[in-house]
């Protein structure tokens, strides 16, 4: 069989259907579940299950996690688009740091299952920053999809120069808009960071050849335990070979060990360029025989890694500070609590993604490093969409749990604060109201007061509040029992550069009961 | 690194310099263009005419109170042509239709082949029955109308203060336009162009929407609701939507500089929608309680006629919306309904 020479065409073919999932995770998303790759995750599976989230999408996870029982790491060499990326960009020829360097760099995966796991008992998920899918979806997200949006853009003013064109930019337009065009236009905080972690997994193969993939990816240690033992795999013919290690060579995966004789299947990715590369033809796709070498380390090295993981674990713990809640660290709407949240949030920028007005960003920092691309909402950049819930459906984890639209008509999330110093009808004497005009709570969480000793409704309370301010002038007040902390205020605040109504983060209070 | 020779070396960095330097390129014509337009320009009254009557002549001739027809909307042809045109009734459909005829029929405003701009309230995406956004039936009917006159192309468009494709999808209007024929169109930086306010006395100059300015006919299409800051909006505020950024400082100075922009956008036709009228709690609305339906609509050709009277159904003084009486002292129209020739009629 010689399924390895189409590899290729799996890779890309996975990567267009990724792609293709991930660009129609727009609003409005309609029925068709977009979160698949995410969803068949096996690590963001555990991590999901040991905090309790169970859904039947889950068992999506299972065939992807027993499979290497029968194939080893196939998903890497086949199916995995980050793998796809660090193969087409890095290097071709096999390179490596020494013997020495390679004889530690072997025991990461285990020493990775073990501080992952601890991560996982501790209540954190910050390792699914390290998760390929998740990685490869929040690198698209922040940078491919910004990307587009601003070429697009570019490519439609240019054509607009030429009136006769003026038309189909507009119909494209038209078609474009929400889906690949954003009214803001799409921006994500500190998109130099995620360009130097996508291009860091990809750099690292120059060191040694797909390193990432080999010893740092946590899925593909995870898959590399269970498939330690695979049914199927590389077979070698021992008699016909001759130990000239031309296979030890070609193998991307660091795989081959023995001189060529034995496979570690915790790595083979059943790519077979061994077998491709072997003079003698001795190597060939099959049932392995009871016994083939099975590659073992010892225990002690086992033991070694573990406990390196438990102390490296440990003090990786404690050196996160757990996040004190920021009062402007707000998350979307159905967020689990804080703790829960860190423990569940897979990072991968879904929710980000799907988001119409692109106020959802990453926090670089403003979680803590536990934190890190962790959703947040940014109400300078943008405001929530009272139209759309979109963000918890496609969190693959739940971290966002799924509210429908009159659930999150009444989610509170963070409640607005009028600084009187810089509101404009409070500080200046002049009318504003933009706040007031568009909040969008149907009984409107904003009301305005008539100031000096003014007529109007109100005006008694006017008359003492507002007694700086002139007969007539409307001032702005936020009726804390309507506030749900969408953002709309904060993001139409005419006030440069730091608003005049900010949305804090509150205890939160779970549904407002109207 | 592989081994190459000074000759490839210097090629392969002149190939890469190439194509590196081809992206500052691209984004520098970008901003010269955008120089370009903002050196911005004087709208002519070819551009944003009105319309061949003039209400002043027709104030002059005007009757006290107003004629209430018998209902059919059939108008004689020898009647002159009223300033205001006030259809009640179940159906917005017809209401809209019998005003029209009324006013003179579409094809009054709608030349063969001309392109239309039509401009209704999306404020945001609720649907119809909360009044924030104008009625979908009453467009689609504006938008057929021009059809039927003869216009090459009808475009709808706003600049909602949400999600624009949330925003036409909710409210119900991406159906309705796309139904009737006519193009729904979602704007970008590129569809603004400065434009001088001559006239301006807060603001001078302001991106507008260019299809506006450029489009044969435009059309006024606003719904009736409170407002916090205004008071009420109607025709007038409507035009903040074919406004660019930074919109938000509008409301500071708020009568002057909405009267700024009235008196260089005048749009054809206006057609005021009180079908369903928000009472309270507007612009936004949201709750069905505070949406009141005198199932009315009112056409006419100027916005602070239309703006006055629409105050009187939506139960305001003219005189008590500041940004009326600053229009009318800065010339653009009565507040003084007996001024006009009002034609009411029902549908």
């Amino acid at each position: 069989m010689k399924l390895h020479r189409y590899r290729r065409i799996f890779q890309i073919l996975f990567l267009v259907i990724f792609l293709a999932l991930l660009t129609f995770t727009v609003w409005p998303l309609g029925t068709i579940f977009l979160g698949g790759f995410l969803l068949a995750d096996p690590l963001l599976a555990l991590n999901s299950v040991a905090n309790g989230v169970v859904r039947w999408e889950l068992a999506l996870a299972l065939p992807v996690l027993l499979s290497p029982l029968f194939f080893g790491r196939a998903f890497c060499g086949y199916v995995c688009p980050l793998g796809f990326m660090v193969e087409l960009l890095g290097p071709r020829r096999e390179r490596h740091p020494g013997p020495r360097a390679r004889k530690i760099l072997r025991r990461v995966p285990l020493f990775g299952l073990v501080a992952v796991l601890l991560l996982i008992l501790f209540g954190s998920a910050v390792f699914l920053v390290f998760d390929p899918l998740s990685l490869f979806t929040r690198t698209a997200t922040t940078l491919a999809y910004p990307a587009v949006d601003r070429g697009l853009r570019l490519a439609g003013d240019v054509l607009y120069l030429a009136p006769p064109l003026r038309g189909s930019v507009d119909s494209v337009t038209e078609v474009l808009t929400g889906r690949l065009v954003f009214a803001n236009g799409l921006a994500y905080k500190l998109q130099l960071v995620m360009l130097v972690m996508f291009l860091g997994v990809v750099a690292i193969s120059y060191v040694e050849r797909r390193l990432w993939c080999r010893h740092l990816c946590p899925l593909g240690a995870l898959l590399g335990l269970v498939g330690r033992r695979a049914i199927y795999g590389r077979v070698v013919n021992d008699s016909a070979c001759v130990a000239c290690e031309a296979c030890a060579a070609a193998c991307p995966m660091d795989a081959v060990r023995d001189g060529g004789r034995s496979t570690d299947c915790s790595r083979c990715q059943l790519g077979l360029e061994c077998a491709d590369a072997c003079s003698q033809d001795a190597i060939r796709w099959g049932r392995r025989p009871r016994k083939q070498h099975v590659h073992d380390p010892s225990r002690r090295a086992l033991l070694k890694a573990g406990g390196l993981a438990f102390v490296g674990g440990f003090f990786l713990f404690t050196g996160l500070g757990r996040v004190q809640r920021d009062a402007h660290l707000i998350r979307p709407p159905g967020a689990r609590f804080e703790l829960d949240f860190m423990a569940t949030c897979a990072r991968c920028g879904q929710c980000m993604k799907v988001c119409p007005t692109n106020v959802i960003q990453p926090a670089v920092f403003d979680a803590g490093v536990e934190g890190f691309f962790t959703p947040q909402m940014d109400y300078r950049r943008s405001y929530c969409d009272w139209n759309c819930n979109e963000c918890g459906r496609v969190c693959p984890t739940q971290a966002i749990r799924e509210l429908t639209l009159e659930e999150k008509h009444l989610k509170v999330i963070g409640r607005a604060y009028i600084d009187h110093n810089t509101c404009i009808p409070w500080s200046e004497d002049r009318d504003c109201l933009v706040c007031q005009e568009l909040c969008p709570i149907p009984d409107k969480a904003i009301v305005f007061t008539t100031g000096g000793g003014g007529q109007g409704r109100g005006a008694g309370q006017g008359a003492g509040q507002g007694g700086q301010t002139s007969e007539g002038i409307k001032l702005p007040h936020v009726v804390p029992q309507r506030c749900i902390g969408c953002g709309v205020c904060e993001y139409n605040c005419p006030v440069a550069n730091e608003a005049a109504i900010r949305v804090r983060a509150i205890e939160q209070t779970g549904l407002l009961s109207r | 690194m592989r081994d190459m020779d000074r000759r490839t070396f210097l090629l392969s960095t002149g190939r890469w310099l190439a194509v590196a330097s081809l992206a500052p390129a691209v984004s520098g014509c970008a901003r010269a263009l955008r120089w370009s337009e903002s050196q911005g320009r004087t709208v002519s009254e070819e551009d944003v005419g009105t319309t061949a009557t003039t209400s002043s002549e027709a104030s002059t001739t005007s009757t006290t109170g107003s004629v209430t027809s018998s209902g059919s909307t059939s108008s004689t042809a020898a009647a002159p042509i009223p300033d205001l045109v006030v259809i009640r009734g179940d159906s917005p459909d017809k209401n809209v239709r019998a005003a029209l005829a009324k006013l003179g029929g579409m094809e009054r405003f709608v030349e063969p082949d001309a392109r239309v701009v039509v401009k209704p309230n999306v404020l945001t995406g609720r649907p119809p029955e909360y009044a924030t956004t104008t009625n979908p039936i009453v467009v689609a009917t504006v938008v057929r109308l021009c059809l039927e006159a003869g216009a090459a192309e009808v475009t709808v468009l706003d600049y909602p203060t949400s999600s624009p494709r949330a925003a036409f999808k909710e409210s119900g209007l991406a159906q309705a336009v796309g139904e009737a024929g006519g193009k729904l169109k979602y704007l970008s930086s590129r569809n603004f162009e400065r434009v001088e306010i001559p006239e301006g006395e807060a603001i001078t100059s302001w991106p507008l929407v260019s299809d506006v300015l450029e489009a044969d006919t435009f059309i006024n299409l606003p719904i009736a609701k409170t407002h916090g800051l205004a008071g009420l909006t109607l025709a007038m505020k409507n035009l903040m939507g074919i406004m660019g950024d930074p919109r938000s400082q509008i409301h500071l100075d708020y009568p002057k500089k909405i009267t700024d922009l009235n008196t260089v956008v005048k749009p054809h036709l206006v057609i005021l929608d009180a079908y369903r009228v928000l009472m309270r709690n507007g612009p936004t609305g949201g709750n069905l309680g505070d949406v009141e339906m005198p199932k009315t609509v009112v056409a006419g050709t100027s916005q602070v006629a239309i703006d006055a009277y629409g105050a009187t159904i939506m139960g305001w003084r003219p005189s008590d919306l500041p940004s009326l009486v600053e229009a009318a002292g800065r010339g653009l129209g009565e507040i003084e309904l007996s001024r006009y020739r009002v034609v009411e009629g029902t549908a």
